[in-house]
């Protein structure tokens, strides 16, 4: 049924559409209305499910690797610094190959504080093992929830998706909610081959010697990459149910594209206008959106961006003596082509400020105008010497 | 006749739900609590392993000493990873399951109080085993917030001897309103199985503080460790009683008081205490015994 | 075994591959594999020691045997067991030194057990016609015991199950030496010495009454008729005072002469008054038995209460009687008259002085301090010495008793078909009853050693028990002890060695003695014997020391699951060498001493009884 609904209660209708019986939270902005709705939909009884009001982040995701590891489905969310304290108990998640869905709402990393969309959060936790997702609508992220339990479930390996903060978590927007008989269709009972049960006794998480621990890293490694084949099934799984479709990227209007825009989150929907305002003026512009991101859909992005001359990315993070996380891992994937596309980074929109179609354009009219592949990010939009658009270089 | 133990040789002899070949020290009275310990849970019962000692004593992948199922998790983690197991075994209808955190002094005195108070502040319907050596033993004998004043360890050396006291951990559990707090020794073995078979008609956090002597950390012979621990009660350093809903009762009364000297003077990590400190403690030790004696009296 | 292990059996999961690895980290078996019994330097075996009783007792006594049997209500058996090393418990039970009381390790705890009182119910329990089991047949070698007493008794006993031919000659007409005419009825009735008699007649040994070796028959005589000879004729003659002018009369008598009379039922004539002289057991029987005759008796003794050599409880109770005592006084001078009556006793204050030889103060005279004493007749109990005008210059004689081997053979002289022994107060060895059984017992194995040409100190090596001169009849006889645990015969457990924690004060069973105002004018026994509820209470407040009684303190302690129990008809537990670590907590919570930490290397058999290298 088509409701207007913000983003984090998105979040809660696919929780409570998951039949997740276990949530565990602690709040944080922009994070908290997610777990206001939650513990109204438990009160109710809307939701059958125990909610465990944690005492920190750090115990809001041991809390559901305890629920997890005894076969029950499990929720958590955070934002930010909750996601940063969590960091532990992230790679022991992903390590102890449990199936949790976490919606984590990007926001700004202090000091200083900052409560406003940036994607450095989720990004600076690339490395510990876990599927990410990035969301561009209210819709996406209600549907990511379910796919999400549905993905982590068969490959065991814990879901992590991300959306922009006050952007989508507080701006309402249709989102189709489907009814609950739909998700069972699609979202079968979590019963996993191994959990804890006092039947069947077994040790989870035992001490492992340099003799035995590679392996076990390698078999997780493996099956990560299996995401790349069982994600598409899940796609057309979930379309056949619901008549969605959500692929690892979207293309939009790459079709002979010269420059292909990368984007993820809310910056995408922007990007849309500018692509289609350069298209209006006859350029050949195009834009992946970047929707599935760990593990790294190498070859689909080879596929999207090698036949064009000029990739602009857009992140809207900062990792200090590095860049941008997305145009690194970028480059990285194109890396083996024999002809490689010139890469452009921007930086834009940290801590929450505002980037427009505008913005856009003079990112695709700067990328135009220049041949040599910039080593350094391009900071668009920075108070500097000169005013508004324009790309400060280092 | 000799006073014996009252626990049924039945009872020690049925099927083991811990098994020999695990890797804990000779003489480890953390592993002999385990053993005593699962004798009064029985096979019901799901084991949330911090970083520890038992980490290690419950042997290396894909092997496990334990006949329970077992799940490790991260050090701060104990007290929080076990009320997500509760909720799960809740909701899958398994109540009668019993969840216990497994956790040295360090996993709960330190870096796992947080949890720890957070989850007794919710009255998680969980048991948590304070299994005290009294240092981070598992990583070389470091110094927690729960070794005794006067005590050697590899950061409190001579020159440099722990003078804190010991935090008080069961007043910090009864400060959340938790309804059972109780100690426990491997001196005393029936106390100690009766306490773990008890848990079970109790609802809501129970908190079991339980001593358990470590020979290379205190410096004894492996075969003192149970004697260490019967002369720690003897000395009133280590009583033994439990506090259910408020009310006291003291379970051991010594029948001979040890000077605190003795006990100090039967391990090597108190050589260096001096006279002063040795004197506070034994003050210390004194007046909490009666202020016991006195709370179990209360009506 | 009979604890059980759960699961599969023991097996190391090769994760030789990647994809042999299990979808996420899960355990797949269990630790079995690990023998961590690898890692032991030293190792537990059970090993049953000699509890501190049984070392201080010369004849070796197996009490905790015993009382463990008693425990159990299988009295017969309890009987028996005690008999291999000391046949007369009826006897001992009563007139006992007692000497395993002193040493048991409860003392410290509270009191010692009352042992002496629970081998008298033992001994009492048994019907004197029941028959000596398993009794053998004979192996044609005879043997002579001269003298009826305790040694002689013991010796006879044993030498019979070893199959000699055994006579007892005995001088008296009635057998059983000291026990018979030395000891008063009221310590020990007549009847118990007879049955013990009547037992041993039963076995098949010959009793000869009224025939004194030296009067009825030479010793030349039966030392060619016998092949063994056991001297064993105690010691019935009196020290003399040793006072300046006449002291002998017959007002002045040896304490034992009187004793002797009373008990063959002679009339004595004592007079009123008696002075005792000495502070012996001899002197305080005499004194009371004295006493009950009418008289008033006063002790004299040159040193103090303490010192006296008598048992405490004797002193006591005849004080209590109303027997006065002097201490700090020796007879001076006697003054008789012509007819031999006492016309003055002259004693002397004595003090006293720095310690003799045997470690307590010299008495020495007061000067100047004489008093009288009124006495109608004086009654010495100031040392007994042999008498061996027999012997007849067979035997070397010492310092007037005779030396003897470690095998308690005679050096003899002049030649004859008998090898001789001799055993009992005439030999070097304390006068008391149990050192004189032990004797006979010693003298019967070193006895039947000699017929079968072993070498006695190598037997000796074999069966020697504890610290002390005490062996065991079991031992040589290869007999299973009431544990089927592997024996230390050597090891003895004495208190530092108990865990006292594991045990509780309880008091005393309190042997019910007789007020002093009904048992002093009588000649019955003035206790009486343990009932079965006090006998079980008493011998319930024995540790066991050095002996396992399967109270599961190694099985509860074990941190490593390597106590088994052994099951449902075997006695104790086995260590599970594949896992035990040998940390020593068993060894240390054992509350008695019966868990011995051995060096690895050394081999361990299951139930075998073999010593171990100590």
């Amino acid at each position: 049924m088509r409701q207007v609904i913000k983003g984090n209660h998105a979040v809660s209708h696919g929780v409570r559409l998951s039949r997740v019986k276990v949530i565990s939270a602690y709040p944080i902005t922009p994070q908290t209305t997610i777990v206001e709705q939650l513990s109204e939909m438990c009160a109710s009884g809307e939701l059958e499910a125990k909610f465990i009001k944690v005492e920190s982040e750090h115990s809001a995701m041991a809390a559901v690797v305890g629920s997890a590891s005894a076969g029950v489905r499990s929720f958590t969310a955070t934002s930010s610094h909750g996601l940063l304290l969590m960091h532990e108990v992230l790679h022991w998640t992903a390590g102890a190959r449990l199936p949790i869905v976490l919606a984590n709402v990007n926001r700004a990393v202090g000091p200083g504080w900052n409560i406003w969309a940036d994607q450095t959060d989720s990004l600076s936790q690339r490395d510990t093992g876990w599927i990410q997702f990035y969301c561009e609508s209210n819709q996406e992220v209600l549907d990511s929830v379910i796919m999400g339990y549905r993905l982590a479930e068969k490959v065991m390996l814990p879901v992590m998706l991300s959306y922009d903060a006050f952007f989508l978590s507080h701006t309402s927007e249709i989102v189709d909610v489907p009814d609950i008989e739909q998700v069972d269709e699609f979202l079968p009972p979590y019963e996993p081959e191994f959990r804890l049960d006092v039947n069947k006794p077994r040790m989870f998480g035992g001490m492992v010697g340099p003799d035995c621990y590679y392996e076990e890293r390698y078999v997780m490694f493996r099956d990560a990459l299996k995401v790349l084949d069982i994600y598409p099934q899940v796609c057309e799984q979930f379309h056949a149910v619901f008549g969605r479709e959500y692929d690892v990227v979207e293309e939009y209007r790459t079709e002979e594209a010269e420059i292909i825009l990368v984007t993820a989150g809310t910056i995408t929907s922007v990007s849309r206008i500018a692509v289609d305002r350069a298209r209006g003026e006859g350029k050949k512009v195009g834009l992946m959106k970047l929707r599935l991101f760990r593990p790294l859909p190498i070859e689909r992005w080879q596929k999207v961006l090698g036949n064009a001359a000029k990739v602009v990315v857009i992140d809207r993070d900062l990792c200090a003596g590095l860049g941008g996380v997305f145009a690194s891992e970028i480059r990285s994937a194109l890396y083996p082509l024999t002809n490689r596309p010139v890469l452009f980074s921007f930086i834009a929109g940290l801590g929450g400020r505002d980037v427009t179609p505008e913005d856009v354009e003079g990112m695709i009219n700067y990328a135009a105008a220049n041949e040599e592949p910039e080593t350094m990010p391009l900071f668009w939009g920075l108070k500097g010497d000169q005013g508004g658009n324009h790309a400060e270089t280092l | 006749m000799q006073k014996l133990f009252d626990i049924p040789r039945d009872l020690m002899t049925e099927e083991e739900l811990m098994q020999p070949g695990g890797l804990s020290c000779q003489g480890c009275g953390a592993t002999l609590a385990m053993k005593l310990a699962l004798k009064g849970l029985g096979e019901r019962t799901v084991v949330v392993i911090p970083a520890c000692c038992w980490t290690i004593i419950i042997g290396t992948y894909p092997h496990c000493t334990l006949q329970v199922p077992v799940i490790h998790v991260p050090f701060e983690t104990a007290a929080v990873a076990a009320s997500g197991i509760r909720a799960a075994f809740d909701v899958r209808g398994e109540k009668d399951v019993v969840v216990m955190a497994w956790a040295g002094d360090g996993g709960t005195f330190d870096i796992g109080l947080q949890a720890l108070s957070g989850a007794a502040e919710r009255n998680e319907d969980i048991l948590y085993v304070c299994y005290d050596n009294e240092a981070y033993m598992n990583t070389g004998i470091q110094r927690s917030s729960a070794t005794p004043p006067g005590a050697w360890t590899t950061t409190t050396p001579p020159g440099a001897i722990k003078e804190e006291p010991k935090k008080d951990i069961v007043k910090i559990m009864l400060a959340h309103g938790t309804p059972y707090v109780a100690t426990a020794s491997v001196a005393y073995p029936d106390d100690l199985v009766a306490k773990f078979r008890n848990v079970r008609r109790i609802k809501g956090t129970k908190f079991i503080h339980l001593l358990s002597p470590c020979p290379p950390g205190w410096r004894i012979d492996s075969s003192q460790s149970v004697k260490v621990a019967r002369m720690a009660t003897q000395a009133n350093v280590f009583p033994i009683y439990e506090i259910e809903n408020g009310g006291y009762t003291v379970n051991v009364v010594p029948e001979k008081k040890l000077p605190v000297k003795d006990y100090m003077e039967a391990q090597g990590r108190f050589r260096m205490i001096s006279k002063e400190m040795l004197n506070a403690v034994q003050d210390r030790v004194d007046r909490r015994w009666e202020q016991l004696l006195e709370n179990s009296a209360a009506p | 075994m009979n604890s059980k292990r759960r699961s599969e059996p023991a097996q190391k999961h090769e994760l030789r591959s990647w994809y042999d690895y299990p979808p996420m980290n899960v355990s797949l078996g269990n630790m079995l594999h690990n023998k961590t019994g690898a890692w032991r330097f030293i190792k537990p075996i059970y090993e049953d020691k000699v509890p501190a009783c049984q070392n201080a007792c010369p004849a070796g006594n197996d009490i905790e045997g015993w009382i463990k049997l008693l425990q159990k209500g299988e009295y017969e058996e309890a009987y028996w067991h005690l008999k291999r090393e000391q046949p007369f418990p009826s006897i001992l039970g009563r007139v006992c030194f007692s000497f395993c009381q002193t040493a048991c390790n409860r003392s410290p705890l509270d009191e010692c057990v009352g042992i002496r009182e629970l081998e008298r119910f033992i001994g009492d329990q048994v019907a004197p016609s029941l028959a000596h089991p398993n009794l053998p047949g004979y192996h044609g070698k005879s043997l002579a015991v001269v003298g009826s007493g305790p040694a002689g008794m013991s010796a006879a006993y044993y030498a019979r199950l070893l199959g000699f031919h055994v006579t007892i000659f005995e001088a008296l007409p009635v057998m059983g030496g000291i026990l018979r005419v030395g000891i008063p009825g009221y310590r020990l009735p007549r009847e118990i010495v007879e049955t013990e008699f009547h037992r041993l007649k039963n076995m098949g040994i010959e009793l000869r009454p009224n025939t004194g070796v030296g009067a009825s028959v030479t010793i030349d005589e039966i030392r060619n008729t016998y092949d063994y000879l056991f001297l064993a004729t105690g010691v019935h003659a009196s020290r003399r005072l040793g006072l300046e002018g006449k002291d002998e009369s017959h007002r002045v008598m040896s304490g034992l002469a009187m004793l002797k009379k009373v008990a063959l039922g002679e009339k004595v004539d004592l007079g009123q008054k008696i002075a005792v002289i000495g502070g012996g057991n001899t002197a305080i029987d005499a004194a009371r038995t004295a006493f009950r005759l009418g008289c008033r008796v006063t002790i004299i003794y040159r040193r103090s209460e303490n010192e006296m050599p008598a048992h405490p409880e004797e002193v006591r109770e005849a004080l209590e009687e109303g027997v006065q005592l002097r201490t700090l006084a020796a007879p001076a001078r006697i003054e008789l008259d012509d007819d031999g009556t006492i016309r003055r006793l002259v004693c002397c204050e004595m003090e006293l002085g720095p310690p003799d030889e045997s470690g307590r103060r010299r008495p020495i005279k007061k000067e100047g301090a004489l008093f009288d004493v009124e006495a109608d007749c004086i009654l010495t109990g100031i040392g007994e010495i042999p008498i061996l005008h027999y012997l007849n210059n067979m035997a070397t004689i010492e310092n007037g008793v005779i030396p003897v081997d470690e095998g308690l053979k005679v050096y003899t002289k002049g030649s004859g078909k008998a090898r001789i022994f001799a055993g009992g107060d005439i030999i070097p060895i304390p006068h008391t009853v149990v050192h004189a059984v032990a004797s006979g017992k010693k003298a019967a194995i070193a006895m039947d050693c000699d017929r079968k040409g072993t070498d006695y100190s190598d037997v000796l090596e074999e069966i020697a028990l504890g610290d002390g001169t005490a062996i065991s009849f079991s031992l040589y006889m290869g007999w299973d002890p009431v544990n089927p645990v592997t024996q230390n015969n050597r090891i003895v457990v004495d208190s530092e060695k108990i865990v006292y924690d594991y045990f509780g004060k309880e008091p005393r069973v309190r042997q019910e003695i007789q007020e002093a105002n009904i048992r002093k004018r009588s000649f019955e026994s003035h206790t009486r014997t343990f009932t079965a509820d006090e006998a079980q209470q008493e011998a319930g407040r024995c540790m066991h020391c050095g002996r396992c009684i399967e109270c599961d303190n190694c099985l509860i302690f074990c941190p490593d699951m390597s106590v088994q129990v052994k099951g449902e008809e075997q006695f104790g537990y086995a260590f599970d060498y594949d896992y035990c670590k040998g940390c020593g907590i068993c060894f240390t919570e054992c509350p008695r001493y019966a868990i011995t930490m051995v060096d690895e290397e050394t081999s361990v058999e299951g139930d075998n009884f073999q010593l171990s290298t100590e």
